[in-house]
């Protein structure tokens, strides 16, 4: 089936439950496909606890963020928020609290703060801008939306005893991106290339350090500090 | 000796690390920086120096004794060694 996800034309296997997780996605354009997603490349044995559902999700997956590179774009482990029409988005590793995140900023700013995906929006880079985009990749509670936003920061999310949030230097900015997006290259060229995005990712986004708990004050710090930045920033 | 295939040295904001191609679980935060005789000692490696070898660019290259210079070199090692960089023989 043929899906317009990033502004990209996907051909995504309908196998698993994947039909379902793309019908916001699917396009009837008649285009050739930017990326091809194959299930014949599908490695089963790689997941012996997982269902076909599972196969399925995990490796298109994988296959649509490799092939991302190829576009300007990548992809952050992370929950997207849009909100004043500018996305926001909160990563960390699992368990982090980063849908507990988003929830407060729903919880403070109502029915105008959407989010847009809960596990893998996709980012891309289009004529000086970087956008978020909502992609059917969303984790198990399957919170998406088709859209896109200029992207306005991103934080990542520590558990602490009080509120404190800090901006990342370049660095450090690149390797906390690092350790939530691709992590196996097939090649020095490919990690080259994600290396390239995050040069040009981290020269324009404030990217930010939270330790939080989880309570509305945490929420309202971190937007009031990647609201300020961003406007600094010109985003 | 050798630096194993799944390990790059990149710059990254001004910084030399060395980043992983193929872990599944990483932990970027023990990630391995370099600093310039640690890049000129990988690039040795790379190019397939012994110990000795790296022992000699380093009193070669800085104003250090032998001995200082051996303990460098096995320092160095034992980082990559620890972070499973290097494939002993």
């Amino acid at each position: 089936m043929l899906c317009k996800i990033a502004d990209l034309s996907i051909q995504v296997p309908a196998t698993g439950d994947m039909l379902s997780r793309c019908k916001e996605y699917l396009t009837n354009e008649q285009v050739s496909a930017d990326i091809i997603i194959r299930a014949d490349l599908y490695r089963p044995h790689k997941y012996p606890t997982f269902d076909e559902k599972g196969v399925a999700y995990m490796e298109s997956s994988i296959q649509f963020s490799r092939q991302l590179l190829n576009f300007n774009g990548l992809y952050l482990h992370s929950s997207a928020i849009v909100y004043e029409g500018r996305a926001y988005l909160f990563s960390g590793p699992s368990g982090m609290g980063k849908s507990t995140h988003t929830r407060l900023w729903k919880q403070l700013f109502g029915a105008d703060a959407v989010v847009i995906n809960d596990d893998k929006p996709a980012l891309r880079y289009i004529d000086g801008v970087w956008y978020a985009y909502g992609t059917p990749w969303c984790g198990k509670d399957g919170i998406n939306v088709n859209t896109k936003a200029p992207l306005g920061g991103i934080c990542f999310l520590k558990r602490g005893e009080i509120n404190s949030i800090r901006r990342l230097d370049t660095f450090e900015a690149t390797t906390s991106i690092l350790s939530q997006t691709i992590r196996r290259f097939k090649d020095k060229t490919t990690l080259d290339l994600l290396l390239q995005h995050l040069e040009c990712l981290t020269s324009k986004i404030p990217v930010y350090e939270l330790y939080n708990i989880p309570v509305p004050e945490a929420a309202l710090l971190s937007y009031e500090t990647m609201r300020s930045g961003a406007e600094e920033a010109g985003l | 000796m050798k630096i194993n295939k799944n390990f790059a040295l990149r710059k990254v904001a001004n910084t030399w690390v060395v980043l992983p191609l193929a872990e599944a679980t990483v932990n970027l935060n023990g990630m391995l920086k370099l600093n310039e005789s640690g890049v000129l000692l990988w690039n040795a490696l790379e190019k397939g120096s012994d110990r000795q070898e790296l022992v000699s660019i380093l009193t070669s290259e800085y104003e250090v004794s032998e001995e200082q210079a051996r303990a460098d070199v096995d320092e160095f090692l034992f980082k990559l060694i620890k972070v499973g960089c290097i494939d002993e023989q």
